[in-house]
């Protein structure tokens, strides 16, 4: 048996590891250069640090939501609405707060745990004379030390927002006693609370990895389950975030709109309060900062019996993410259904075609099995789903020609999807090869073979975004300002493509797309995207002065782009 | 085009180095049409960086190099044209059948259907790697990737093999097959730069060999030459190239130093 100390410091190499195995596998064919890299680089070590730090504080801004209920339950209390009623829709906006957390943390963190779910990062720890026991333990630090800094922004949240409350309001307001009660029920709350977040996010993980699979199943049909349930899974946060965030706003509003008599509040009260999550801890929070004041026994000792029940139900998942963790870290864990058809082959015939198409297949083999282009599948889809969660906004119109502040940040994210994209697609000629490498590849054929992604896919994805607002009353305007962007919507993605291979390639006879010139790579990247964010600009700063205008810059710049890409790729 | 016939490939006082590591040093050699030529040294000695310079893969830093005459890092498309590569770690597109990867180059080389089916047809069935075809590569064994490389390699014709350690994995009788392959390659006037580990191979194979150490040749010449070097005349290459490496003291003293641990293992 180790200490635990020793095993949380092995599991840093496990985690290290994990990352290391992400990146080679999208380094391909550049991995002795990146390797080369890695040794003198030490941010090239840690990529997860800056994503850590955001989404730590994206949870951390939480903090707000239980500030502004607390003081709206005392701002209210003592207008004279009933207590019963009050205590009704405070302990809905902090369950509303308890059931983002979770939301948060899955939507977040996920990205940085589902590879750690797979297995494949614990391998070669069976390697070594090291215990099963301890393997265990291994994997449940390994898990903890990759959302380490969301977890501590994630306990502190609900503690914090009650320290700040009480210095803002509570303190004078309500007895000590209460509030001692207050900041204790908020730790215990907060601990129970990450615990049980913490073993969702290892199940669902655990699920996610299941269906995404190991990268070496290379099979067509696995990958296109991956992007379905890629899809599904976005579509469900990104709507349930939706849901969570409205409900949040709009509860506020419901201290005045009291529909039912003093008496059925307190049945519903008593009926939610038993419920563990999340209104039990809701209720409790509520009642504490009310004081007690016209709280009925029932309704306490309700919360009370709701908040043991979450204790057990937490204990339970609490069992069961072990249970999945176990899983993972043993290596028999491997049964893939060996029912693949044996496959006779009757003739060895070669069947050649133009080189663009050549790679238009190759392209096409790869994006649709491989794990690491999945996002080139998502992408497209990514921007109708978009349109369906951003917020209708039918006030605010810019410049002469009226365009929305919708559609200009519709616009903008378009563009990033873009660049993702041109990001994406250019990995493949990197990923996979020495035999590209020594192949006579002529770079005008190689470049021609990407442009079918932004002349047709993106754009379709953007006319497909316009129509998730079939039937609404801007419909007819946004699809008009939709239809003048259109042409613009190929023309930045085309000059992102350029540009990061001019920045990334050899020019001249050299295959561009692979990435060459690898230093400063950070800085290139970033330069891509604001060069395609500022083109994106300049589209809408035209746009302002009328259609005419925009359609002039879009004719001019197809004109300058075709130049660009005659003179970067010329003829051979 | 390819003007020069005199020699494939001649290099020039090549140096290439990687921060503070010197992996090539200094080194000049000519390979011939027709020539085997082998390139041997221990592990890390530079001879993959050699070979990937020849090839325009890595950026030339000091030196000249000339692959039919031409500059790799200018021409490097006439010259892939006329090169069949061997890397040391087959990487190819794993999500890819054989069958769709042999259209791929095919297509990319712009190669003759009928013409490369046959020569394609040749090698699978000599290669013994036909059921293969159509199975994805991430799912073939070492060696069975290593026959698609070396395949890939062939399928054009070229004038030059460039080929680093490509007996790697493969089975005695595909290893037999490829020595066949290169021998008659060379018979028709190509030439081949390959890289081994197996002392045997590079005996029985090359005509010339270069040895390589810490980035710098050490030695070059046939076997009868380099064996006058060592002052060996009639040893086998592995004696010739440890006492060119001036590995053969260190090799004994290890050997005596492994026996005294073991057998004292072995008492406690
Ligand atoms: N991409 C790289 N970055 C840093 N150093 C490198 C890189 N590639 C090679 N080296 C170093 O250059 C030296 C020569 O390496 P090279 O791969 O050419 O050796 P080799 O003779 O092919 O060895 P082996 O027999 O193991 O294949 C080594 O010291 C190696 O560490
Ligand atoms: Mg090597």
């Amino acid at each position: 048996m180790l200490s635990n100390k020793e095993l949380y410091r092995i599991s840093k190499r496990v985690y290290r590891e994990g990352i290391l195995q992400g990146q080679l596998q999208s380094a391909g064919s550049d991995q002795a250069r990146f390797l080369e890299k890695i040794d003198k680089d030490k941010m090239q070590r840690s990529p997860d640090i800056i994503l850590k730090i955001m989404s730590a504080i994206y949870i951390a801004g939480l903090v707000t939501i239980p500030i502004f209920a607390l003081i709206t339950i005392h701002s209210t209390l003592s207008s004279g609405i009933d207590s019963s009623w009050v205590t009704f829709v405070g302990s809905l906006s902090i369950s509303g707060f308890l059931i983002m957390q979770p939301a948060v943390l899955l939507i977040f963190s996920f990205m940085f745990t589902w590879g750690l779910m797979s297995g494949g990062p614990y391998k070669w720890i069976h390697t070594l004379p090291i215990g099963r026991k301890d393997i265990e333990r291994i994997g449940f630090f390994t898990f903890l030390r990759s959302i380490n800094v969301q977890l501590i922004s994630m306990f502190l949240v609900l503690p914090a927002s009650i320290v700040v409350s009480i210095v803002l309001v509570l303190g004078s307001e309500i007895s000590i006693l209460s509030l001692v009660l207050l900041i204790i029920t908020s730790l215990l709350l907060s601990i129970i609370n990450l615990i049980f977040d913490l073993s969702l996010l290892v199940i669902v993980s655990r699920k996610m990895a299941i269906i995404m699979g190991d990268q070496e199943i290379n099979s067509r049909k696995t990958n296109i389950i991956r992007v379905l349930s890629m899809i599904l899974y976005m579509t469900v946060s990104m709507g349930a975030m939706y849901l969570i965030q409205i409900a949040i706003a709009k509860i506020p509003e419901l201290y005045v709109l009291q529909s039912w008599s003093a008496d059925t509040t307190n049945i519903v009260n008593i009926i939610l309060s038993i419920i563990p999550f999340p209104f039990a801890g809701g209720y409790l929070i509520t009642i504490m900062a009310m004081d007690f004041s016209n709280i009925s026994g029932v309704l306490l000792g309700g919360s009370i019996l709701g908040i043991i029940l979450f204790i057990f139900l937490t204990y339970l998942i609490y069992k069961k993410a072990l249970s999945t963790l176990r899983q993972i870290t043993s290596t028999e864990l491997k049964k893939y259904s060996k029912t693949k058809k044996e496959v006779f082959v009757t003739d060895i015939e070669i069947k050649t075609t133009g080189p663009t198409q050549a790679f238009l297949k190759r392209d096409f083999a790869i994006i649709t099995r491989e794990m690491s282009s999945i996002m080139i599948l998502i992408m497209p889809f990514m921007i109708p789903l978009y349109m369906l969660f951003i917020p209708m906004d039918e006030q605010l119109f810019i410049g002469p020609a009226g365009l929305s502040i919708e559609m200009i940040v519709m616009l903008f994210y378009v563009s990033m999807v873009t660049v993702m994209l041109v990001v994406s697609l250019t990995n493949i000629e990197s990923g996979g090869s020495t035999i590209t490498a020594s192949l006579p590849i002529s770079v005008r054929d190689q470049v021609k073979s990407k442009i079918p992604h932004f002349v047709g896919t993106i754009p379709l994805a953007y006319i497909a975004a316009m129509f998730m607002r079939v039937g609404t009353s801007q419909f007819t305007t946004m699809i008009s300002f939709a239809l003048a962007f259109l042409p613009a919507i190929p023309i930045i993605g085309l000059a992102s493509l350029f540009f990061k291979s001019l920045l990334f390639g050899k020019m001249k006879h050299k295959i561009v797309l692979e990435e060459i010139k690898n230093e400063n790579k950070f800085v290139k990247h970033v330069l891509v995207f604001v060069f395609t964010f500022v083109l994106m600009g300049v589209f809408v700063y035209v746009s302002a002065f009328g259609f005419l205008h925009l359609g002039i810059a879009e004719v001019v710049s197809a004109i300058l782009l075709y130049i660009t890409y005659n003179i970067m790729y010329p003829k051979q | 085009m390819i003007t020069e016939k005199s020699a494939m490939v001649s290099v020039t006082n090549l140096t290439k180095s990687f921060g503070t590591v010197v992996a090539v040093n200094d080194i000049s050699f000519e390979v011939k049409p027709g020539e085997i030529f082998g390139l041997l040294g221990p592990n890390g000695a530079g001879k993959t960086t050699t070979i990937k310079q020849i090839l325009g893969l890595l950026e030339q830093e000091q030196g000249e190099i000339k692959v039919f005459g031409l500059d790799p890092n200018k021409d490097d498309i006439e010259i892939k044209r006329n090169i069949g590569y061997v890397s040391e770690d087959p990487l190819i597109y794993k999500s890819m059948t054989p069958r769709m990867l042999f259209n791929f180059i095919a297509s990319i080389r712009g190669l003759d259907e009928s013409e490369t089916t046959k020569k394609l047809q040749y090698y699978f069935e000599s290669l013994e790697a036909v059921e293969y075809y159509d199975k994805l590569v991430a799912t073939l064994s070492r060696g069975n990737k290593q026959k698609m490389q070396v395949i890939a390699a062939l399928i054009h014709d070229p004038l030059l093999l460039i080929m680093d350690e490509p007996l790697t994995g493969l089975d005695a009788k595909s290893a037999k097959v490829v020595k066949e392959v290169l021998e008659l390659h060379k018979e028709r006037g190509g030439s081949v730069i390959f890289s081994t580990h197996i002392l045997e191979v590079a005996e029985e194979m090359c005509d010339r060999i270069a040895i390589m150490d810490r980035g710098k040749i050490i030695a070059m010449g046939t076997i009868d030459e380099l064996s006058k070097m060592a002052d060996k005349v009639g040893a086998d290459l592995e004696d010739i190239f440890l006492k060119l490496t001036n590995q053969d003291e260190s090799v004994n003293h290890i050997v005596t130093n492994l026996r005294k641990m073991m057998n004292s293992k072995k008492q406690s």
